[in-house]
């Protein structure tokens, strides 16, 4: 029996099985997941409700670019930070307890445990960045309604920045996933991350014009904002150019962190 | 079988091994013993395919560890009882574990009862002793039934009942029939273990010897002789076929003969004997001997506090 198992190659299906155990086997994934649903919901709740409030008085440029679909998305921040930072100690953990020299003298094959993660760290975070992403776009539209500033579903782009709204916290997770394998440090990673996501767009966007724009556009909550939204901001790229940047950040991430995981000992 | 061919490896320019080469055999205890910094550890994750050897090479059942897919079937290995997840309950852990090799939950089960922890099976890692820990990673090493089985420093932190079963587990194992190589810092720890000896000291290879061997060789006790004759009395024992070698301040240091023999000699001689002391090595003075060049980090005294002493 022992020489039959020998023979047979480490399956990808039994790589999956394992990332998944260990997925669901830690508290952190769920009480991440749970922080990054209530603060998305939370705050998406209380800054439509701000917009619906003042809307009486708000200038008239600004009740122009006021979008109902993305607005209840602007509180977003702190879900995309709780989905990286879970991405990040997918395998950050790993690294700084030691675990990982148990995980790749189970499966020498260093890329196979990276996608493993990718794909289940993946589907978990899309399912629940999905659900929280509808979850927050109902709450927020319920708000709205005080004013009847709510949209439905149906409306134009709705469902296309909804969705939106919940891949772009997926891609979170993959974007943290390939910085911990890169810098195997937790808090190295997620100040990284921070940095990236929420630094760098300030920055850029206190560059005289159109370099903040133009600069921008290529940043991953620059992009991200505008495949949620309506109506690209002026300058910026439409949904779609926006939905394959931020595509890519995940894909760079990931392609970094498989170049990364076999050059290094672990 | 686990074999070592001219391995080496540099971090940066400090060298962990260097130039090793030894096999390790199926059926015994085989020790792995050196000063802590010797290169151990790091032969043993290069071993596991997780450190790329600067040069030459390392396989288990003649092939490179990557090569063995699955591994665990072949190979079971603890290096550090540190390296698990603490908010991962002991089965949560060994499951993940298994499920990579596509083994299946009720081996987990068994090598939990094997090691003594059915009954912390749902509990949390974080609340494990060190013991615990140890245990917990033996189970892991146990869980594809492997032929060949690593353990790095199994030993630390365990109390006197663990240490006694460890020894027993490891015996058992190798009368199995599979490869066991364990390493330890504690010349007498292996003393009671091991079957082979593999002695290194800054990643060079020192001795390759059956235990029996080492002992007889380290532990010879001598006798130490001080007498005002000492050329004429050197001259009496060498004849009666002893061995013998003058040490410092006039003194003899006799092998072959015991203090009784050399004392009746002397007296047959008439030559005055002003010391007379049976002197034994213990196995762990015959290894720091053995490894004394080699320690990386001495507890010297600083040579002006020396003289002034």
């Amino acid at each position: 029996m022992t020489t039959v198992t020998a023979t047979m190659p480490a399956r990808a299906r039994d790589v999956l099985a394992s990332e998944w155990i260990k997925l669901r086997s830690v508290r952190s994934t769920y009480l991440v997941l749970l922080l990054a649903a209530a603060a998305a919901v939370i705050v998406g709740y209380l800054v439509s409700h701000a917009d619906a409030t003042r809307w009486p008085t708000m200038p008239p440029a600004q009740k122009a670019a006021f979008d109902p679909v993305s607005d209840p998305f602007s509180g977003l921040g702190l879900a995309q930070l709780a989905f990286g930072a879970l991405g990040v100690l997918a395998i950050s953990s790993e690294y700084t307890t030691g675990l990982i020299r148990t995980t790749f003298a189970a499966v020498p094959r260093r890329r196979a445990v990276l996608a493993a993660k990718a794909a289940v760290a993946g589907i978990i975070t899309l399912l629940a960045g999905e659900l929280i992403a509808f979850a927050t776009f109902f709450t927020g539209q319920g708000a709205l309604s005080a004013r009847h500033l709510d949209v439905t579903l149906a409306h134009p782009g709705a469902l296309r920045g909804v969705l939106a709204a919940g891949f772009y916290l997926a891609v979170m997770a993959w974007v943290g996933l390939g910085l911990g394998t890169v810098i195997r440090h937790t808090a190295g990673a997620i100040t990284t991350m921070t940095a990236v996501v929420f630094l760098l767009p300030t920055i850029i966007h206190a560059l005289p014009s159109p370099w903040d724009t133009r600069i921008g556009r290529f940043t991953l909550d620059g992009a991200a904002q505008q495949m949620i939204a309506h109506h690209p901001d002026s300058g910026y790229f439409g949904a779609g150019p926006s939905f394959l940047i931020v595509a890519a950040y995940a894909a760079a991430a990931l392609a970094a962190a498989a170049f990364m995981i076999t050059r290094r000992d672990a | 079988m686990i074999e070592v061919n001219q391995l080496a490896k540099r971090y940066g320019h400090v060298v962990a091994v260097d130039g090793l080469s030894f096999t390790v055999h199926p059926g015994q205890v085989t020790g792995f013993l050196g000063p802590n910094g010797a290169g151990k550890s790091t032969t043993m994750r290069v071993i596991l395919g997780l450190d790329a050897p600067s040069s030459g090479r390392a396989t288990v059942n003649g092939r490179p560890y990557e090569r063995l897919s699955p591994p665990l079937p072949e190979v079971g290995a603890l290096l550090d009882a540190g390296a698990v997840h603490g908010g991962r309950t002991a089965q949560a852990h060994l499951l993940a574990i298994a499920a990579s090799n596509g083994i299946g939950r009720r081996r987990v089960a068994e090598v939990l009862d094997t090691v003594g922890l059915a009954d912390a099976a749902g509990k949390r890692v974080r609340g494990f002793s060190l013991g615990m820990k140890q245990r917990l990673g033996i189970a892991a090493a146990l869980l594809g039934d492997p032929g060949v089985l690593m353990f790095d420093e199994p030993v630390n932190g365990l109390d006197p009942e663990g240490i006694h079963w460890i020894r027993g587990l490891l015996k058992s194992l190798a009368a199995e029939g599979r490869t066991v190589f364990v390493s330890s810092h504690l010349m007498s720890e292996m003393a009671l273990t091991a079957d082979h000896l593999i002695v290194i000291g800054r990643g060079r290879l020192i001795a390759d010897v059956p235990i029996a061997e080492f002992v007889r060789q380290s532990s010879r006790t001598d006798v130490i002789v001080r007498s005002p004759a000492g050329g004429q009395l050197a001259g009496v024992l060498a004849r009666q076929g002893a061995a013998v070698t003058a040490e410092t301040d006039g003194r003899l240091a006799v092998t072959g003969l015991d203090a009784a023999a050399i004392g009746d000699l002397a007296a047959a001689h008439h030559i005055t004997v002003h010391e007379l002391t049976p002197r034994h090595a213990s196995l762990e003075e015959a290894f720091m001997e053995l490894t004394r060049d080699s320690v990386e980090y001495h507890a010297d005294v600083p040579e002006s506090t020396r003289k002034a002493a």
